[in-house]
């Protein structure tokens, strides 16, 4: 069931492609994607591109996706390791969720970070307390490795 | 990934978009196909029944509306179901009906539309000339006695679909008019606009017209009385708008009558109980086993591979003989069972690859079920056939072989018993097929 449904989702978004990002499998291999993202407009991460791996499990799509950045990116919710602190990637996930409403989540976790649900508290930290350094280090970092 | 995946979106691009959204309401939201045994939870969304079940012995809530949700509160939507049967046994012709690049709309007006009669008579005069296939022949079917020959080809093509039924129709309603109405002085229908005998609009046309434009229907039958009355040539494009209304009824109406008589006659299996969900923590093997063979299921693999084979086979029953509408049976179950075994194991086999050779050995058995099962039973017993397992294993053997080879040169300077130990280890899993191939090795080294 879950390679049907993987293709059919791949069909989905080749029919109707969305704007803020794209995502496809690597290769021959079905159940491992890359998708990008661009930055949104409204956020220090505009003019970025990021990269992320996508992993879905044999047992998709009753288990979320093993979604991870590739690129580096200043974000209170992503580690250095590229993990992301998502609801609906851990214990909201629900199978009539789809890859592409998880990628649209994460573009809106872009703009709308979730700092009172942190996996690096010291970005957090610095959101909640001074934004507009949040904001230059968060463009920094986008230049540096996103553009 | 070459396989034609159909989609909702596929009707995006034809005159009636909207049935994206009627095709889209038929799929499941788990494997997104349509719906195949629907069930319907308290909170009122619908699943494929083995989709939720599945999702069910995870996560005990609907995954739309994350309220609390338990296999026993699972309805069986009989109604839904033959809905997205009859939906999906019509769709691809619908497909093709509504991709047809005609002049915008005008098909869709004539055939959803009532009373607009000049507008969609000219409409589908152009059409008619435009677009031969569909129009001409349904005018052939039409005028049924003056102007049978024309386009035989493509009139035979519709005949097949909706022509039997209409011409029945047709001559049924003639028969009741052809005694009044020999020379009758013809009208139009103000309201349909179609020609009737005077007396006949007057009595009982424009009451019904009435009534039935009331009720959003257009009048249909009428307009067999005027084709028989000579007139044809005079009614031509009148005709054309019931005839279409005609094929817009029939189709469907094919369809419905098997559909609708599955509905009406489903009932609920009763004669094989739920099975029960069962607690393996408390269980000992043999126990388990005793339950696979109870329901003859095979009892081979570790303890995981036969929970693993109770629970699915629990979900494969649960789902046909609680909730289908036309249950299969136990044999075929069984066989799904094992099908559904053979892909999960031959998944296994690729992820395992660079786990070890060993694990491979184990895996690759599976697939070659039916010989390896056979082998299997009379493993304990005397007439366990070496040979025959040893070809079996031909490859796995000389890997091993190999493997055990490379171990021994770089072990070369230890004494040898302590080499058999080594790859005693190596073999734990299957230690007995393992201690075979090494005594086979030692013997040829």
């Amino acid at each position: 069931m879950s390679s049907k449904r993987i293709s059919k989702e791949l069909n989905d978004l080749r029919k109707d492609p969305i704007t803020s990002f794209s995502a496809g499998p690597v290769g021959d291999d079905l159940f491992h994607w890359q998708a990008s993202i661009m930055g949104p407009p409204d956020s220090p991460y505009a003019g970025g591109v990021f990269f992320l791996s996508i992993h879905f499990p044999t047992d998709y799509p009753f288990k979320p996706p093993k979604i991870s950045f590739t690129t580096k990116i200043y974000h209170p919710n992503i580690n250095a390791n590229g993990n992301i602190c998502l609801d609906i990637l851990k214990d909201q996930w629900s199978p009539a969720l789809t890859l592409s409403k998880v990628l649209l989540s994460i573009c809106s976790l872009l703009t709308d970070a979730n700092p009172d649900d942190p996996l690096v508290p010291e970005i957090a930290h610095i959101y909640k307390t001074d934004r507009s350094k949040y904001e230059t280090t968060a463009r920094e970092w986008t230049k540096k490795f996103a553009v | 990934m070459d396989q034609i995946i159909s989609d909702a979106s596929d009707f995006h691009d034809t005159q009636i978009p909207n049935i994206s959204q009627l095709d889209a309401l038929l799929r499941c939201h788990i494997c997104k196909d349509f719906l195949k045994v629907p069930v319907l939870t308290p909170c009122g969304h619908t699943f494929c029944s083995i989709c939720i079940r599945e999702y069910i012995n995870r996560q005990s809530k609907c995954p739309l509306c994350l309220n609390e949700l338990r296999e026993s509160m699972l309805r069986s939507e009989f109604l839904v179901n033959e809905i997205v049967q009859s939906f999906q046994s019509v769709r691809t012709k619908l497909l093709e009906v509504v991709k047809m690049p005609t002049i915008s709309g005008s098909e869709d007006k004539s055939l959803i539309e009532l009373g607009s009669d000049l507008e969609s008579e000219s409409g589908e005069n152009i059409q008619s000339s435009k677009e031969l296939e569909s129009e001409e022949g349904d005018d052939d079917i039409q005028i049924v006695g003056t102007n049978q020959t024309k386009s035989t080809l493509r009139h035979n093509l519709r005949k097949t679909v909706s022509g039997p039924r209409i011409n029945k129709s047709i001559s049924s309603i003639e028969s009741m008019f052809t005694k009044r109405q020999t020379n009758v002085r013809m009208a139009q229908c103000p309201i349909c606009e179609d020609f009737y005998p005077i007396k006949t609009l007057e009595r009982v046309h424009l009451d019904e017209c009435l009534t039935l434009q009331s009720l959003g229907k257009k009048p249909v039958k009428r307009k067999a009385s005027s084709t028989d009355t000579g007139l044809a040539s005079k009614m031509t494009k009148a005709p054309s708008t019931s005839q279409k209304r005609m094929k817009s009824l029939t189709p469907p109406k094919d369809d419905n009558i098997s559909h609708l008589e599955r509905y009406v006659t489903s009932v609920v299996d009763t004669e094989h109980q739920r099975l029960p969900k069962l607690d393996f923590t408390a269980m000992s093997l043999s126990q388990i086993k005793q339950k696979l063979s109870a329901l003859k299921l095979s009892t081979v693999g570790s303890k995981q591979d036969m929970i693993a084979r109770y629970n699915h086979f629990e979900l494969l029953w649960n789902s046909n003989f609680v909730d289908s509408m036309d249950p299969v049976s136990e044999s075929e179950l069984r066989r799904q069972l094992t099908s559904w075994e053979a892909s999960n194991n031959s998944n296994n086999v690729n992820t395992n690859n660079n786990i070890g050779r060993l694990m491979m050995q184990t895996k690759k058995a599976d697939t070659k079920t039916v010989e390896y099962n056979k082998l299997l039973k009379n493993f304990k017993n005397d007439k366990f056939s070496r040979t025959e397992w040893a070809t079996l294993f031909n490859k796995e053997f000389k890997q091993l072989i190999k493997q055990a080879r490379r171990n021994l040169e770089k072990d070369r300077q230890k004494l040898n018993d302590e080499n058999d130990h080594e790859h005693g280890i190596e073999g734990l899993t299957e230690p007995s097929i393992e201690n075979s191939s090494l005594f086979n090795k030692n013997e040829t080294s």
